[in-house]
């Protein structure tokens, strides 16, 4: 077991840095609001970043690091572990290193999807060209995607889809769904569902905002009504979308914005350092310093599980349980942290960003809010303990 | 036990005020802050505004467990900006004019206050004194027939619509308690201005300024009091402010109980309603145990206020218990609905974003066990 970083990691994880500094807008921090391990507030999902995004997305394409993980033979780096190192460093600035597309269609096309479409689908999506938006949610199937109603009828080449979809993170903003519908009304349960890639600009689809708690629109409601999708925009077998969309999940339970963790912990351990520095705050202090200590541990346990995970990858292999539990783990220490935020900053916390007088930007008030997401998102906490007690641990189903 | 035919009257009275008056605006008052004056007047026409007040001022001369039926129904407001806004004039603003002024401010503040005629504001804290109220700065200096009031005061809800603020300035410089001063500062003098409105994450209908005293003359007349003693008076002040609490934490926090329950009764998730996950079920229940025994903490405070006795420790204790209840509350049960929890302006979103900082104003959860430590003698 070796804990450390190659001399060529350590150098890579310099040259991306050098990289973010060099591209990031200088009010870059006044704009981006992400936290940690939360879908609310990621720039991709934000119409105001569009442009920006999609431009950066594109330079960190064309160098090749939206597919260091990939397989040599798909066109990639064939390194997971720079493309982990990639991701901490951007987080840190609180940027994109990567979308929908590249962190969970791509790979999961690699796994599941035919020649055609990694001929087709992979190369734009390594350059940072096209976005998805996942298609799995519906009013009365969140945890139990079993219950899913939107139908994919087949209609000679294509299929005909009809349905709707909800909390969809970023669908206004991307050019595919990748869309989950029933293609046999007759299997019931986990079967006769497939995995499908619609693009938004067909006829039939109709993308509807919902603003989100911190106020932002990152998700939506979609509406499928006879939409003609062609059936080479089939990802993986036909009914086998059930099992495609586990693998795709595992793969976005990896996707924790690790950097941005150690971020706000520099940025409150700055304030800390500044502020209460005096003998009149001395009790704050006491409070802060005990807070911070026990978020710097638990971040440290973060990075164990996530170089884990990393190193699973590496070696060919799907994460499951490893990925369950990092997500778990990541989403309640998010709200941990914007607890312990609110606790250190304070009485001007509750400033609303965009007001002057907000420490932090106003980051951690809506940080505070998003961080609910975490445990809802990708599979809630309660679905995420069970699978670690049934499959993990093999206890009998409750 | 504790309420009779005629708590209940008064109960299901201002129920419906808060179901008529109240809600229906909630929505909208989130987005433009709710109008004191008008929300005032119609509360003050009813007797609202002076429950436990002396009935020459315009009070209902009733004792504290009217006073509790009232907060307690306050509690079902659809967020916390609007009973916020309430409080102050009832319980945070007015008590100190009541226990210690002359009767020419009773006439002049608290009786108009009472017919809701004047909104008043507490203002306390300053930029620098927060939990330390005793490292506040704002110095009113005796000069003639007047005090000359210099400084500002911050995060003081319902600033923006005040004509009057009961306030807390130094008036000398001894150490100890013994060198305050308790004023009421009417805002229409020269001197007085609203530097900003605070935009708030959560209260959103309730306003909350910042305010700035340049030269301000405050008649003599208008101390509350005597000189020295005005820490003292605000200290006492605060028991009033803090019970408040209890009562709209506990009934606030079954409500959103029962709308949870609601909600997943009807949720059918692989083949079953949600009820019946015990892991959910067994959450709710605990949370009702806890809310059970702050509803009789607050039962027995104020039995001991009804026989004179002191409660500071037993209030803080409430205190110290509703805060962090009312955010597991409400952030528990955001989590059992979902995608629908992290929607704005729902219900339980509004619940969520507003109760964080219960544990932060009338005095922080940490400034609450230095109480409890200091009565116990640590
Ligand atoms: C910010 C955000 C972004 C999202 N983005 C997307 C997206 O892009 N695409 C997409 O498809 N979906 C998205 N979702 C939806 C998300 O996947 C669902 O919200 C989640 O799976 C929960 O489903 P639900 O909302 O239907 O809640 P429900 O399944 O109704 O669950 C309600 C509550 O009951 C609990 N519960 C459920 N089953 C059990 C059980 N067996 N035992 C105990 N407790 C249980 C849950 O944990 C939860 O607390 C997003 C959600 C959020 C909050
Ligand atoms: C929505 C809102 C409305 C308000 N309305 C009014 C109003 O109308 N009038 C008014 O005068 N004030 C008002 N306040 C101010 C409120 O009363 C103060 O926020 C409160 O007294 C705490 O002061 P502070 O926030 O400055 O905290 P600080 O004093 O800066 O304390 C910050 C944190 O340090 C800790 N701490 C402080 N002292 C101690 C100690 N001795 N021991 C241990 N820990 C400690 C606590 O955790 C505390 O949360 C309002 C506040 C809010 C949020």
């Amino acid at each position: 077991m070796n804990f450390a970083f190659s001399e060529e990691e350590i150098r890579f994880r310099s040259e991306v840095d050098t990289f973010v500094r060099r591209e990031l807008p200088p009010d870059w921090d006044e704009r981006s609001f992400y936290w940690p391990a939360a879908y609310g507030a990621i720039a991709v999902f934000e119409e105001e970043h569009q442009a920006f995004c999609r431009a950066f997305l594109r330079q960190l394409g064309a160098r090749g690091w939206l597919s260091l993980g990939w397989p040599e033979a798909c066109g990639g780096g064939g390194s997971m572990m720079k493309q982990a190192i990639a991701d901490d460093v951007i987080s840190y600035y609180r940027a994109p290193s990567g979308n929908i597309a590249t962190v969970i269609g791509g790979p999961t096309i690699i796994f599941v999807g035919s020649e055609e479409m990694k001929r087709e689908f992979l190369p734009p999506i390594a350059r940072g060209e096209i976005n998805f938006w996942l298609g799995y949610s519906e009013p009365n199937a969140g945890s139990d995607l079993a219950s899913l109603k939107t139908t994919a009828v087949s209609d000679g080449d294509d299929f005909i889809v009809n349905g709707q979809k909800i909390w969809s993170s970023g669908a206004h903003v991307s050019d595919y769904a990748w869309l989950l519908a029933r293609t046999d009304p007759a299997a019931g349960g986990h079967r006769g569902a497939t995995l499908l890639l619609v693009d938004n600009n067909l006829p039939g689809v109709t993308i509807r905002p919902i603003e989100n708690i911190v106020g932002f629109h990152s998700f939506n409601e979609v509406f499928f009504d006879d939409v003609r999708v062609p059936k080479r925009f089939m990802v993986g077998g036909l009914n086998k979308g059930f099992y495609n969309v586990m693998v795709a999940l595992q793969f976005e339970r990896l996707v924790v914005g690790i950097g941005a963790f150690r971020r706000i912990l520099d940025e409150l351990v700055g304030y800390v350092k500044e502020r209460y520095g005096r003998k009149k705050d001395r009790v704050k202090n006491t409070l802060a310093r005990n807070a911070l200590a026990s978020i710097a541990i638990d971040i440290e346990v973060l990075y164990g599980l996530y170089w884990q995970n990393v190193w699973m990858m590496e070696q060919g292999r799907v994460p499951e349980l490893e990925a369950s539990a990092m997500k778990l783990f990541s989403t309640e220490l998010s709200r941990k942290l914007a607890g312990v935020a609110v606790d250190v900053l304070g009485l001007p916390a509750q400033l609303d960003r965009g007001s002057l007088y907000a420490p932090l930007q106003g980051r951690v008030m809506a940080g505070y809010l998003d961080a609910v997401s975490g445990p809802i998102g990708a599979g809630t906490s309660e679905i995420q303990r069970g699978i670690i007690a049934t499959r993990g641990l093999g206890l009998p189903r409750a | 036990m504790y309420f009779d035919e005629t708590h209940e009257a008064f109960r299901a009275s201002v129920r419906r005020f808060v179901d008529r008056e109240i809600n229906p605006h909630m929505d909208a008052w989130e987005k433009e802050g709710a109008p004191l004056h008008d929300l005032f007047g119609k509360m003050g026409e009813l007797g609202f505004l002076g429950i436990r007040y002396d009935p020459r001022y315009g009070g209902q001369g009733l004792d504290y467990w009217y006073e509790t039926v009232f907060i307690e129904e306050l509690g079902h407001v659809h967020g916390w900006g609007v009973p916020t806004a309430i409080m102050v004039q009832t319980n945070m603003a007015t008590p100190a004019i009541d226990m210690f002024g002359t009767e020419s401010l009773k006439e002049q503040y608290l009786a108009p206050a009472i017919a809701g005629k004047l909104v008043a504001a507490i203002a306390v804290t300053e930029p620098g004194a927060g939990s330390d109220v005793a490292a506040l700065k704002t110095r009113a200096v005796r000069d003639g027939d007047a005090y000359v009031l210099n400084g500002s005061k911050t995060f003081i809800t319902n600033g923006c619509q005040a004509d009057f603020l009961t306030l807390l300035a130094r008036t000398g410089d001894g150490p100890g308690h013994h060198c305050y001063g308790l004023f009421v500062v009417p805002t229409d003098l020269p001197g007085f201005s609203v530097s900003k409105r605070l935009d708030k994450v959560g209260l959103r209908s309730s306003d909350t300024a910042e305010l700035f005293f340049d030269n301000l003359r405050i008649p003599v007349q208008n101390l509350i009091g005597k000189e020295g003693e005005g820490f003292i008076y605000q200290m006492m002040q605060f028991q009033h402010e803090r019970f408040t609490v209890l009562p709209m934490t506990y009934t606030a926090c079954r409500d959103i109980i029962d709308m949870t329950v609601a909600y997943i009764r009807e949720r059918i998730v692989f083949g079953k309603p949600l009820i019946t996950k015990q892991v959910l079920r067994h959450r709710l229940v605990e949370w009702l145990a806890e809310i059970e025994s702050l509803r009789h903490l607050t039962y027995h405070i104020v039995r001991m206020k009804m026989a004179g006795r002191d409660v500071t420790k037993e209030i803080s204790m409430g205190k110290l218990l509703a805060g962090p209840l009312l955010n597991r509350v409400s952030s528990g049960c955001l989590q059992m609905f979902g995608g629908m929890g992290f929607m704005n302006e729902t219900l339980i979103s509004r619940h969520f974003r507003d109760t964080r900082v219960m544990s932060i104003a009338g005095g922080a959860d940490e400034v609450m066990k230095d109480i409890i430590a200091r009565q116990e003698g640590f």
